[in-house]
Formats: C-alpha cells, sequence, structure tokens
C-alpha cells in the first residue's frame, strides 16, 4: 500500500513536471507583452486577454496557413502509409533480383543525415520548377526509408501461410495486401503516422525555403514570421500561435496514443 | 551480402555526387549588368523578399510607387528572420532568387556575390556610411542600406546621480567611474551590461577596439588585421570591465532579463538598440521614463558603435535589373524613408531624412542620429562568419578565463590569415 502509494506520489511529480510549461504556455498566451516580461512574472493572467488569439485570426490570416499545413500533412501521412507499406510488403515477402541491393539502399539513405541532402534536395525541386506549388512540400517527404524500414520488419513475421493460402484461394496481389497485409499492420500504421504527422506538422526548414510566396507558409513558418524579429520578440503572439500549433497535435496523441505506444513496443523487440 | 553492399554503397555515392553537381551548376551565371547610368527601365513586375513584419507593412509603401509609376508592379514576400540566411543561399543554390531583397547586415557574409553592384553614378554618400559598410566588399558596393539600427548607452539617471554624475559619460575613464560609482554609492549590483552570448559578443565588443581606432580588415578589404595594437589596446579595456567586476562576464541572457535587472536597479548601464525603450517602459511601467536616459557611446578616440539594420540588394539573376534599381533609389528618397520610418518605427538609413521633424523633434531618437554619425560594421566578405567564430571564440577566452588579449587576438589573426579574406 506505502509503496505504491510512493509511486503514484512520483508519477504525479513526473506529470506536473512535464505538463507545467504547456499550462505555463496556455497561461501566457492570455498576457501581454509586458505582463510576460514583467520581474516577478506572475503565474496566472492579471489581466487575461484574447488579443494574441485576436491577432492571429483576424489580422495574420491564421486560416490559410492552418490550411496549408493540414494539406501537407494530411497528404504526406497519407503517402507515407500507403507506400512504406507497399515497399514494406515487397521488400518482406517477395523474392526477386535487386531485393538485397534495395534494401540496403534505403538503409544507407535511413542513414545519411537530412542536412546532407538538403540543399540538392532543393536545387532538383527548384530546377524541376516545383518551387512554391503544394507538389514542392510534400513531394520529398511522401514516403520514408523509416517508413519502409519499420514496415519490412513488421510484415516479415506475418506467416507466409497466411498469404499462401489467400493465394490458393484466389486472391490477387493486390487484394491479398488490401485484404490480409494492411488489417494486420495496424499498430505500426499508427505509429508510422503519427510519427509522419509530427514530422511534417513541425517541419519549418523545408517549407520555409520551398515557399516563395507567404500563402505557401506552412504554421510553423508564420510562427516564426510573426513572432520573432530581428531583436525583439513577441511573447503574447509566440505562446497563442504555439498553443494554435500543438493543439491538433496533442488531439492526435490522446486518440492514437494507445496504438502508438503498442507499435513502438512491438517494433522495437524484434 | 558483401558484394551487394559494396554496390549499393558505391551506387549510392553515385546518386550524391549526382546531385552535388547539380547543386554547382545552379549557381546562376553573373547576368549582364543591365544597369548603365541613364538607361530608361522597362517597367516590370518586380518580387521582393523583405524581412519579418516589414514585409507586411511594405505593401503601404509600394502602392504609392506603382502609382507614381505607371506600369510597375512590386510583389512582396515576408521572410522570417529565422534561418533566413538558409533561405537565400539554398535560393541562389536553386537559380530562384526573387529581383530585390532586404537583407540584415549581419547577414550579409557570404552571400553578397549573387547581389548586383550598385549603379554606376549612385551616391552612396547619401547614407550614413558606418552601414554602408555592410554593404562593401573591398571596392565593389553591392547593396544599400535601407533602414539602420545602432546601439547606444542606456543609464539610469537616479543612480548616475547617487554615483557623483549629474551627464552622461563622455570618456571611457568616466564610463568605468559612473559604473563603478553606481555599484559602490548607489546599490547596483554590476555597472554596466555585455552582452554575452555568441551572437551578441561580437555586436557589444567590437565597439571598443573601433573606438580605440582600431580596424578588423585593411582599407582594402585583403587582410585581416585583428591584432593590430590599437585592437587589442581596445579590448584590453573591454577585458578590464570583466576582471574589475562592473560587468558580469555571465549575464542572464533570458527573455526580459536585462530590462527588468535594470527596471530593479541591480543594473546600472545596458547597451541596446532603438526597440530598447518600449521594452523598458513596458518592463518599468508608470513613471520608469523619466529614471533614464540614452547617451552616445564614450569616446576614447573615437565614439564607434556596431552598425546594424538592413541593406536592400538586386540579385544578379533578376531579369529587371534597372526597374529594381530604380525602386530601391526610391525607397532611398529621404521623404519615402521618412513615410518608412513613420510606418514601421524603423530608422531612415538616409542622412538627409532625420532632418524631418518626424525624427528631429524627439530627444531620444537625436541621440540615435547623433551616434549614427559613428557606427562601424564588419566586412560583409564571404569569410566572415569563419572569422567571426574564431574571434567569437577567442573574446570569450578573453571574458570569461582572462585570456590575455594580446596572445588572443594573435591565435585569432593566425586563424584568420588561413581562412584569407575570400577576395
Amino acid at each position: 500500500m506505502t509503496r505504491r502509494s510512493i509511486v503514484y506520489l512520483g508519477l504525479v511529480v513526473a506529470v506536473v513536471a512535464t505538463l507545467l510549461p504547456f499550462i505555463w504556455m496556455l497561461l501566457g498566451s492570455f498576457k501581454t507583452q509586458g505582463e510576460i516580461l514583467r520581474n516577478p512574472s506572475g503565474f496566472w493572467p492579471q489581466a487575461p486577454t484574447a488579443g494574441n488569439y485576436a491577432t492571429w485570426f483576424t489580422e495574420l490570416h491564421l486560416g490559410q496557413f492552418f490550411l496549408n499545413s493540414v494539406v501537407v500533412a494530411a497528404v504526406t501521412v497519407v503517402g507515407n502509409l500507403l507506400f512504406c507499406s507497399m515497399v514494406g510488403y515487397a521488400l518482406a515477402k517477395f523474392e526477386f533480383r535487386g531485393k538485397r541491393f534495395i534494401f540496403t539502399l534505403v538503409m544507407i539513405t535511413l542513414m545519411v543525415p537530412g542536412v546532407v541532402t538538403f540543399v540538392p534536395l532543393f536545387v532538383l525541386v527548384a530546377k524541376l520548377g516545383l518551387t512554391n506549388t503544394y507538389t514542392a512540400l510534400i513531394l520529398p517527404f511522401l514516403t520514408s526509408p523509416l517508413g519502409v524500414f519499420m514496415m519490412r520488419q513488421f510484415i516479415a513475421d506475418i506467416p507466409d501461410a497466411l498469404l499462401e493460402a489467400a493465394r490458393i484461394d484466389g486472391a490477387g496481389e493486390l487484394r491479398i495486401f488490401a485484404r490480409i497485409v494492411l488489417p494486420l499492420c495496424g499498430p505500426p500504421l499508427a505509429t508510422l503516422g503519427i510519427l509522419t504527422f509530427l514530422g511534417s506538422w513541425n517541419n519549418f526548414l523545408w517549407p520555409l525555403v520551398a515557399a516563395q510566396t507567404q500563402d505557401m507558409y506552412t504554421l510553423p513558418v508564420a510562427l516564426s514570421l510573426y513572432s520573432t524579429g530581428q531583436i525583439a520578440t513577441q511573447y503574447g503572439l509566440l505562446l497563442a500561435g504555439s498553443v494554435l500549433v500543438i493543439a491538433p497535435i496533442v488531439l492526435v496523441f490522446v486518440f492514437l496514443q494507445r496504438y502508438f505506444t503498442q507499435g513502438i513496443a512491438t517494433v522495437g523487440v524484434r | 551480402m558483401r558484394n551487394p553492399t559494396l554496390k549499393a554503397a558505391s551506387a549510392a555515392l553515385l546518386a550524391l555526387a549526382a546531385l552535388a553537381a547539380c547543386g554547382r551548376d545552379a549557381t546562376p551565371e553573373a547576368a549582364p549588368a543591365q544597369n548603365a547610368p541613364g538607361q530608361s527601365a522597362a517597367p516590370a513586375t518586380l518580387l521582393v523578399w523583405a524581412m519579418g513584419t516589414d514585409g507586411d507593412n511594405l505593401p503601404k509603401l509600394t502602392s504609392k510607387f506603382e502609382a507614381e509609376n505607371p506600369g510597375y508592379k512590386v510583389e512582396v514576400t515576408s521572410i522570417p528572420w529565422q534561418d533566413a540566411a538558409a533561405k537565400f543561399r539554398t535560393a541562389q543554390a536553386g537559380g530562384v532568387t526573387p529581383d530585390i531583397a532586404q537583407v540584415g547586415t549581419t547577414l550579409m557574409g557570404g552571400i553578397t556575390d549573387a547581389f548586383q553592384e550598385v549603379p554606376a553614378g549612385t551616391d552612396t554618400s547619401v547614407y550614413f556610411q558606418g552601414p554602408l559598410k555592410s554593404a562593401q566588399v573591398g571596392a565593389q558596393t553591392v547593396g544599400v542600406p535601407w533602414v539602420v539600427d545602432t546601439r547606444v548607452l542606456y543609464y539610469r539617471t537616479d543612480l548616475a546621480k547617487k554615483a557623483g554624475f549629474d551627464g552622461p559619460p563622455k570618456t571611457w575613464d568616466e564610463l568605468k567611474a559612473m559604473a563603478k560609482g553606481m555599484q559602490e554609492k548607489a546599490g547596483a549590483k554590476w555597472g554596466i551590461r555585455m552582452s554575452t552570448t555568441p551572437d551578441q559578443e561580437l555586436q557589444n565588443s567590437l565597439a571598443f577596439p573601433w573606438s580605440n581606432g582600431g580596424q578588423i580588415v585593411s582599407a582594402d578589404g585583403a587582410k585581416w588585421t585583428l591584432n593590430d595594437p590599437a585592437v587589442v589596446d581596445g579590448v584590453k579595456f573591454y577585458q578590464s570591465l570583466f576582471t574589475e567586476k562592473i560587468a558580469d562576464p555571465a549575464p542572464d541572457s533570458g527573455a526580459g532579463a536585462a530590462e527588468s535587472a535594470f527596471v530593479s536597479g541591480d543594473l546600472g548601464i545596458l547597451v541596446a538598440g532603438p526597440g530598447e525603450s518600449t521594452a523598458l517602459d513596458e518592463a518599468g511601467g508608470d513613471g520608469f521614463k523619466d529614471k533614464y536616459a540614452l547617451a552616445t557611446f564614450p569616446v576614447q578616440k573615437s565614439g564607434t558603435s556596431f552598425a546594424g539594420g538592413s541593406d536592400l540588394v538586386v540579385f544578379k539573376a533578376s531579369k529587371n535589373g534597372p526597374a529594381a534599381w530604380k525602386f530601391v533609389e526610391w525607397l532611398s528618397k529621404p521623404e519615402v524613408q521618412v513615410e518608412w520610418y513613420k510606418i514601421s518605427g524603423a530608422l531612415p538609413a538616409v542622412q538627409s531624412a532625420w532632418q524631418d521633424p518626424a525624427l528631429s523633434g524627439d530627444p531620444r531618437l537625436g541621440v540615435f542620429g547623433e551616434q549614427l554619425k559613428d557606427t562601424n560594421s564588419p566586412p560583409p566578405n564571404a569569410t566572415w562568419l569563419q572569422v567571426a567564430d574564431v574571434l567569437g571564440q577567442q573574446m570569450e577566452q578573453v571574458v570569461k578565463n582572462g585570456k590575455d588579449p594580446a596572445a588572443a587576438l594573435g591565435e585569432a589573426q593566425a586563424a584568420a590569415d588561413s581562412i584569407g579574406t575570400g577576395s
């Protein structure tokens, strides 16, 4: 009993320590710049104001940036789920010439840091005349080596007998993929979906470079543009914007959290 | 497994090499400079990249330009300050640069080869000369200052009085005496605050070698002169602020830390730009305005401060060179500069604009106007950022470890020599 309460006490402390910065951010988003910078700075807003949020929605056209972020993240997630699982399936269950070579190539791409390929990637996109399009924001991230690797590892453990049975029953390869493989891949797909969503949603540098006009900016770029100047930072605006950026992530995580931990655990032990 | 792995690795390397080759190809060829004087500029649609919220305000000006110059159209895109250098460099590599860009003076280093030289016959003497240096590589001028910014002293007049000073410190000795007096007689914890974070360090510390008559690069821009005796002596004085415990070698660099220390009286003197008044008035509340004043840098051989702000540049890859320069010239008109000050609050780079009552009527601004006559910028050489890195590391040792300035700057000079000036 006492041991248990000690464990719970520890957990409560950990939860509070984790949540406190987020709560401070939420409260801070209702303060004015002056109140945030005041010393000593209070925890609760003394004169709560929704001005920061109002600025985002009225003057700064948050809707357009939000829409861009949603489109980019949604297409990227769907693309990753579809293509990574397809490639993973092929690499796990088919025998063909050059299979090992392709898998090794995937592994090598996984190991090359993003900063190395960043400029060449941009030059490629620019040469293709794609800058300032949704395509430029999405295409480079439509599939990921990590996703392919994760899906291959998971699908490799699906018993061949299951696929043989379907084949004997007369199912085509696409049908087997859609009806047998995909439904079995719930946990890794959820994990991949969340990781991809987070990566896309939080990505700053690529959209900054690839978007050439403001109407193509995503949320993180807009957040930086309006809150962080050369010298001064608009903290109220920054905090309110951060709340708005983080809210969808929290929602996604709350709903998919079960799959997320499950997925990490199952892929992790293999 | 062995063979396929090797094959794969070499294939990947080949692919990378091909991509890298792409990158080199993409560097835009120097477009023919069609900017001879007097040549009439054909009307064009100009793409402008402006920094931060300036981009949102700029259309208020461009509509006037469009009205005065039928056929011209100006499209503005705002670029965040964060990672702006990455944005400019990738755009250059990909060949997707705009016609005109506002570039922060500290971002100029390393990308000046992407910019056109100013048209022959451009009168650059109308601008403040310190900020202009940020756009001068050797004998070439590759941009003009648009808005300027510099640092001045903010000091607590009430603490200064207790320390025995009725006015601002005029010399280095007075600066030290005032700061010390504020600590000993007025209860301040620190006399003066110097930002010692890596990105701020040089912007504060270079004022001292400059004020001592030192230059960190030779006049023709061909050689670094970091261990010039005048530079060394300037840095020695800067170091003495820390060794004599007048300045904190590691001040809290968190948001609002400087302001709150200044408001509470823990700190007597701040070194800051024009935006600081607003931050101080907000942090200090009503009545704090009367407790501090602004002053230009104290004079040793000169009272030189660091010049900041933004330059306007025209990209070499632009197909609308003459039209772009026409717009830049329009933005440099004194009355347009004043107009922009009223819209954005950014200080005009054209000297004659300061005679307008909107600026000359404000005593605090007057201090900046005075200081702007004596400012300096690090050169925008292609290698400046590397040299700044080396110099910054040595300055950190000087401030925090008490390293001998002559030895530190000697080492910095040796490293800078091997890096070169890139010209």
